[in-house]
């Protein structure tokens, strides 16, 4: 799965993607096409990078050297089809040689502040000095290209003509011309060779670029560096919703950043109204694609085990475009999971409400059902509902719930059916028509 | 020439044509031959595709842009491959054309050039304030068919008029069609403040009344008669797209905008017609720019693509007495 695909997923990956200040276009068009990170080696390494350049970020005397180096980073710019040609032994171009040029001196002088800043082993950028040479025959040093008078001394002699004189010379020209293609299939085939180097140095410098984005969102963010969960366990101290935590700021208000853990087996979560439940599940899907993104992790403490894939459903979902209904549409979401689950696979399943929109009887039945299928599969799921699912044996967390006339969102164990009564509770906190309380408490107590 | 002494005196001109084949590239390569290279530093561009061998409309010749030693350029990759000169290319932009990015570079020898700029106003503007960076003094750019409106006084600040039997057969036709544009171009520039406020407008019409207070007329644009009054008196309105016909009438007939001095971004906002434009400012509405750009000569081509060949003496002598500037036929200096 690439991370442009998961973009609109509803656990907001978008806002995490916005926030992230990557100075090339290139850059974060690699990002995006990055693809899901499945295995502990890799997902390790990179966290080791990210770490390196967080140490980096939070020092204080780093603040211009790393402004020096984005300002390098602003004029990247990806030139994947020059470089392919390149490699294909194509002639290449005034405009293509210009453009290697142009990544040659870049990577030069970013290597230099790479060693400024102490992170030239971290992520290593291949010399391109002999490239440099090569289109550079003059030693300026000066990001711009033609075919160098110094190329050749007929060249020269030819461009003396028409430089002095005050008309267009076609016949000189053409000659000129011709001594030109020459130099340039001569150039195309010498640096031809340094064709990987040229790419890899692409890639290091948008890898760059990256991760310096990374280590800043997470200074900016409060973002920590997760551990990896070999043991079937995930567990986070201080979850918070990045985005929901923003919201909440701007409205002068506190987020109360909540502990869970969970095993390779379903957890259920339960608890009042406007508990927070559904920002738990699209925290917690936004953490496993950030883990495994090799972003930093919205909370105190992290350990995260590795999933294979990431199945999110919320109770506000509607497939308008594919013409099914809400409760169809969910349906649909929830067949996938047990589908996979069925095959083996090691999924991270949230599941927000399911069958709330259909009859409560129905509802609790489908449920239970669910549960009980996936009990004993290879899945991690965390199940949130109203309906009182019972005799299972499943984890069960609790919303705390209001407390004093507050809501404490804190998670804590529960017993299966001890479903919590609290919604006319919490109706008349926030000030609902008295009558229609009052009269549906009369019907409760009947 | 008289006007390249004052065309000099600017930091940027577009020229624009009329109609096709009015001779905007003949004036281009004019101005480019006599401008004094010892003392400026040129660049030059144009909006969209130019300086074909020939004419993507009409198929009839047209000439190629002649530039000199040492003036900078700006083209589409397509076009920079095509040169006939030898230049150093000094960026490639992200800037992009159906021909390609828009490549910039300095002219080492002197040749021939195909122009093809970036495709919109605001591109065009990026270019404008990127190149500076080369300590070029004047910007010349070349503008193309009906895309007057791209060639707006907000990218340039000096601007060069062709026009031609092309735009009309008829000398007297030609005049007053001719002289029309250039009283528009020539619209009075507004109050500073009010600038200010046109700067902060992305959208829509908006009225400032006597008070002092700015309203928003709730109008997407002036092509909508259906305006949210609640205010008693209009002291500027301020209209953000297009100017049009029927949206004089309403706001002439409307009390509340007696006497209101209406705010136009640029003179190319201008669509409507002679007739009701002069009628509106009869009764007291002043009609004034935001943004406005010298108008330094007007140009003619008296030869049209079909063949119509009109006076060039009695052509400019028209014009000149119509618009009180003087008017050069290129083709015959």
């Amino acid at each position: 799965m690439q991370l442009k695909q998961l973009l609109d997923s509803p656990c907001r990956l978008r806002y995490m993607i916005e926030n992230l200040d990557v100075h090339s276009r290139f850059s974060r068009r690699l990002l995006l096409d990055s693809e899901m990170m499945t295995e502990a080696i890799i997902i390790e390494n990179n966290y080791r990078i990210l770490k390196a350049f967080h140490n980096v970020v939070i020092e204080k005397q780093s603040r211009i050297p790393i402004q020096t180096l984005q300002s390098k980073l602003c004029r990247l710019k990806g030139i994947p089809s020059t470089i392919g040609r390149l490699a294909g032994r194509e002639i290449l171009d005034d405009i293509e040689l210009f453009e290697i040029k142009h990544l040659a001196l870049l990577s030069s002088e970013i290597c230099q502040s790479m060693a400024t800043l102490g992170l030239e082993t971290v992520v290593s950028i291949p010399d391109l000095e002999e490239v440099v040479r090569i289109l550079d025959p003059d030693g300026m040093r000066i990001a711009t290209f033609l075919i160098y008078d110094s190329y050749s001394s007929e060249l020269k002699k030819l461009r003396d003509n028409m430089k002095n004189s005050e008309v267009f010379l076609e016949d000189v020209f053409i000659k000129a011309s011709a001594i030109e293609d020459e130099i340039r299939e001569e150039l195309s085939l010498k640096i031809s060779a340094f064709a990987t180097e040229i790419d890899q140095a692409q890639q290091a410098m948008a890898n760059i670029d990256i991760n310096l984005a990374k280590a800043q969102q997470m200074v900016a963010l409060d973002l920590c560096f997760p551990s990896i969960s070999f043991d079937k366990q995930t567990s986070y101290e201080g979850l918070f919703h990045p985005e929901v935590k923003a919201i909440l700021q701007q409205n002068n208000k506190d987020y109360q950043a909540v502990d869970i853990q969970f095993e390779q087996k379903p957890t259920i979560i339960i608890g009042a109204n406007m508990g927070g439940k559904t920002v738990v599940i699209k925290t917690l899907a936004l953490c496993q694609y950030l883990f495994q993104f090799g972003f930093g992790i919205p909370a105190h403490a992290a350990k995260i085990m590795i999933q294979s894939d990431v199945y999110c459903t919320t109770s506000d979902e509607q497939s308008i475009d594919k013409g099914l209904s809400s409760f169809a549409a969910e349906m649909k979401n929830i067949d996938t999971i047990i589908k996979k689950a069925r095959e083996g696979s090691s999924i991270l399943a949230l599941i927000d409400e399911p069958a709330k929109t259909t009859n409560p009887v129905e509802g609790t039945a489908l449920v239970s059902a669910l549960v009980k299928i996936l009990q004993d599969k290879d899945i991690s799921l965390v199940l949130v509902t109203h309906y009182n699912i019972n005799g299972y044996h499943n984890r069960c967390l609790r919303v705390k719930g209001l407390v004093n006339g507050k809501m404490n969102y804190a998670l804590v164990e529960a017993h299966e059916g001890e479903v919590p009564h609290e919604a006319l509770n919490i109706a008349e906190s926030i000030g609902i028509d008295s009558e229609w309380i009052s009269n549906a408490k009369e019907i409760l107590n009947n | 020439m008289p006007f390249i002494n004052e065309l000099i005196k600017h930091s940027s001109c577009s020229i624009v044509g009329l109609e096709k084949n009015t001779g905007k590239t003949v004036c281009l390569n004019y101005v480019l031959r006599r401008l004094p290279l010892d003392k400026k530093t040129i660049a030059v561009s144009s909006i969209g595709i130019d300086g074909e061998n020939t004419d993507q409309v009409t198929l009839t010749s047209k000439p190629e842009i002649v530039l000199r030693k040492g003036m900078f350029f700006a083209t589409s990759e397509k076009h920079y491959l095509m040169r006939r000169l030898v230049s150093e290319l000094v960026d490639v932009s992200d800037e992009n054309t159906s021909l390609g990015h828009v490549v910039t570079a300095k002219a080492l020898t002197p040749g021939k050039i195909l122009l093809s700029g970036p495709s919109s106003g605001t591109g065009l503007k990026r270019w404008m304030d990127s190149i500076k960076d080369f300590g070029i003094d004047l910007i010349i750019v070349d503008g193309a068919l009906s895309r007057m409106s791209l060639a707006s006084p907000a990218i340039s600040e000096s601007m060069i008029l062709s026009t031609g039997a092309a735009y009309s057969a008829n000398i007297n036709t030609l005049v007053q069609k001719t002289a029309f544009v250039v009283e528009l171009i020539n619209l009075e520039k507004t109050s500073e403040s009010n600038c200010r406020i046109m700067d902060q407008i992305n959208n829509g019409v908006w009225a400032l009344d006597q008070e002092g207070l700015l309203h928003d007329l709730k109008v997407s644009s002036s092509l909508s008669t259906d305006l949210k009054i609640d205010f008693e008196s209009c002291r500027t309105l301020f209209v953000n797209g297009a100017l049009t016909d029927n949206f004089l009438k309403h706001i002439k007939q409307n009390r509340v905008f007696k006497e209101a001095e209406l705010v136009v971004r640029d003179f190319t906002k201008i669509f409507a017609t002679p007739l009701v434009l002069k009628s509106f400012v009869s009764v007291g509405h002043p009609i004034r720019v935001a943004q406005k750009s010298k108008l330094i000569a007007v140009t003619v081509n008296p030869t049209s693509p079909n063949g119509i060949v009109l006076d060039s003496d009695k052509l400019c002598k028209t014009l000149s007495e119509a618009i009180q500037l003087p008017v050069y036929d290129l083709m015959k200096n």
